[in-house]
């Protein structure tokens, strides 16, 4: 098999030759691992491309490279974290990695300007300004490196004979409120005041469905990395996740199903409470990437012959851990999420920013070589 | 718990609500103007801040034995010490004219150096305060020397760290280094939490405690602070 007919037999839930392996490697754990610095990677997203590939050459390539090569700062413009920053080489030391600077920017009035005039619209012609250093006039630029680094990303993957992992990715609407007004400003919003929020939702799905089907079909990869923090059971009870949440993820996931494209969830925190919502979803529609903090087993028995899993090996396994827990950690995976198809094996969340060369070869390897080897 | 006809908590009372003056169910129910106007009107009329508090406190019991039990979530954790700040807040000029209550334990809190999260530590913090521990915050991307020296000036009970990132665990480690260089390793119990650690990651560090749930860390401070009393009052 291929490595993106492998990737695709797992998420139509089929058992491919192998589990295949995707692993979240970002820019500041490529830096590490490339030899470059965090500040390198976070003011050249060219740079950040050719680590990345760098380090799938090295450690014997993998299935699909997880597309996020993108400098801080772009990260603003494209909508992918509406958050203050502080960047390394800049704001921190050159072997820093960036930092989130959660603030309440939003502020509730602007839940109806979204609601009126899109999120598009809003972002572009007023937010992004309150949290950025760019200028104005630097903004078109901004896009043209995206863009390029995307294309750059692509044309890499291409020449190892492969794809990116997907073709386009968003943060839940959900989600992107939360960061913008911060975590405890929305919750009180979500609780005290939630129809402002509620007509911002409802916009915002529309708009994330017609924009990035959009960029999906451009890039031509037809899957969509949907991330989401902050919605699940380890933060608010399902009274709050079947109002806020579940209407509007049905909504873009369907959506795009019936345009052929597979939504994968980014989820972080534990989804324990969460997971049997995802029946809900058609079957095959979806993949469901963990971090380690939900139960990926239970998750499986919940969602086998649904969805498909991807994950979960933990930040600080890699961590801190040895080559030997890595190997061991993975082999589980494999032998009870992966046993019967539908799973991918990866890193829960990213790979860490300090990741032992060692570990992160471990689980290559072993993704790659353990049910190979059983043959 | 109680919910507007759209199943949503009210914020602002109806309009033939009469107060009833029971504080700790009010925060309970994270009904927060309710709370506001109820410490206001007790506070002003003269009544001890100390037992208003207390009330507060009993309330925020109440919400953490809930979220124990998986009645409540993280969220209304949040609501709940919000809630207790702005009554905290209210009290705190009628408190400093009533003399100083001795503390369950003094704790350090800090996000080490690297790290800018601070979301779990000022729950963390906020807990604390509200189960009568006095608290230092040092705030986010804390030096370990920074952090040692401030231990060697409040000499707490407990050090708390939170962290939200691997790249931390290094300069966790450090301090840890530091304080039993100092010789103070001993003389505190060290807690660690964040999404990232694991009991391995507490081993590593050389911590005490390691937990995801803020509620679990404060209550393991709580018995630990009790005990440590009890072993006082009895020798």
């Amino acid at each position: 098999m291929t490595s993106e007919e492998r990737v695709c037999a797992a998420i139509r839930l089929e058992k491919p030759d192998r589990v295949p392996v995707v692993p979240t490697l970002l820019p500041e754990p490529a830096a590490r691992l490339a030899g470059l610095s965090q500040a390198q990677v976070a003011a050249n997203s060219q740079l950040a491309v050719e680590a990345i590939f760098k380090v799938f050459d090295e450690y014997g390539a993998w299935d699909n490279p997880y597309l996020g090569a993108y400098a801080p700062i772009e990260l603003q413009a494209i909508r992918h974290y509406p958050m203050k920053m502080r960047i390394p080489g800049k704001d921190l030391a050159d072997d820093s990695t960036f930092q989130l600077d959660e603030q309440e920017i939003l502020k509730p009035e602007d839940y109806d300007t979204i609601a009126e005039i899109g999120i598009d619209k809003f972002y572009y012609e007023d937010y992004l300004w309150r949290i950025t250093d760019l200028r104005r006039d630097e903004l078109p630029g901004t896009f043209e490196r995206v863009v390029g680094a995307v294309m750059s990303f692509a044309n890499e993957c291409a020449l190892r004979g492969t794809r990116m992992f997907f073709g386009a990715d968003s943060l839940h609407p959900f989600f992107a409120l939360s960061l913008m007004r911060s975590m405890v400003p929305f919750t009180q919003d979500l609780y005290y005041n939630p129809a402002p929020v509620e007509r911002a939702l409802k916009r915002m799905t529309a708009d994330l469905i017609s924009s990035q089907i959009r960029t999906v079909k451009q890039t031509g990869v037809k899957r969509l990395l949907l991330v989401e923090e902050r919605a699940s059971g380890f933060f608010y009870p399902p009274a709050v996740f079947e109002r806020f949440w579940l209407p509007y993820t049905r909504q873009i996931v369907e959506a795009l199903w019936s345009e052929g494209i597979v939504t994968i969830f980014h989820l972080d925190q534990c989804w324990d409470k969460n997971i049997p919502y995802f029946t809900q979803l058609p079957r095959g529609s979806a993949v469901v990437e963990l971090d380690s903090t939900t139960n990926i087993f239970a998750a499986k028995d919940a969602l086998r012959g649904h969805l498909c899993l991807h994950g979960d090996v933990p930040a600080a396994l890699l961590s801190i851990g040895t080559p030997e827990d890595v190997a061991s950690y993975c082999k589980r995976l494999i032998d009870k999420v992966g046993r019967d198809g539908g799973f991918i094996l990866g890193s829960g969340c990213s790979v860490p920013a300090d990741v032992k060369r060692e570990n992160f070869r471990s689980m290559i390897e072993t993704g790659k070589g353990y049910e190979l080897s059983r043959k | 718990m109680v919910h507007g006809k759209d199943g949503m908590l009210c914020e602002s009372a109806p309009a033939n609500w009469a107060m009833s003056e029971d504080l700790s169910s009010a925060l309970v129910a994270l009904k927060r103007a309710e709370v506001v106007e109820l410490v206001k009107l007790r506070a002003g009329r003269g009544e001890d801040p100390f037992a208003i508090l207390e009330e507060c406190r009993h309330g925020m019991g109440v919400v953490g034995e809930r979220f124990q039990a998986g009645d409540y979530f993280l969220a209304e954790l949040l609501l709940s010490a919000e809630i207790f700040k702005a009554a905290a807040a209210i009290l705190d000029p009628y408190l400093a004219k009533g003399g100083s209550r001795e503390p369950l334990g003094t704790v350090v809190l800090a996000t080490m150096q690297g790290d800018i999260h601070d979301l779990g530590k000022n729950i963390v913090a906020t807990l604390l305060r509200a189960h009568g521990f006095e608290v230092h915050d040092l705030g986010v991307d804390v030096s370990p020397y920074l952090l040692v020296e401030k231990v060697k000036q409040i000499r707490p009970d407990f050090v708390g760290i939170s962290t939200l990132l691997t790249t931390t665990f290094g300069a966790m480690k450090e301090a840890v280094q530091l304080l039993v260089q100092a010789g103070l390793r001993n003389e505190l119990t060290l807690v660690i939490g964040g999404g990232v650690t694991t009991p391995a990651v507490k081993d590593y560090v050389g911590a005490d405690f390691q937990t995801t749930d803020a509620t679990e860390g404060v209550t393991y401070c709580v018995r630990v602070a009790k005990d440590k009393r009890t072993r006082k009052a009895t020798l």
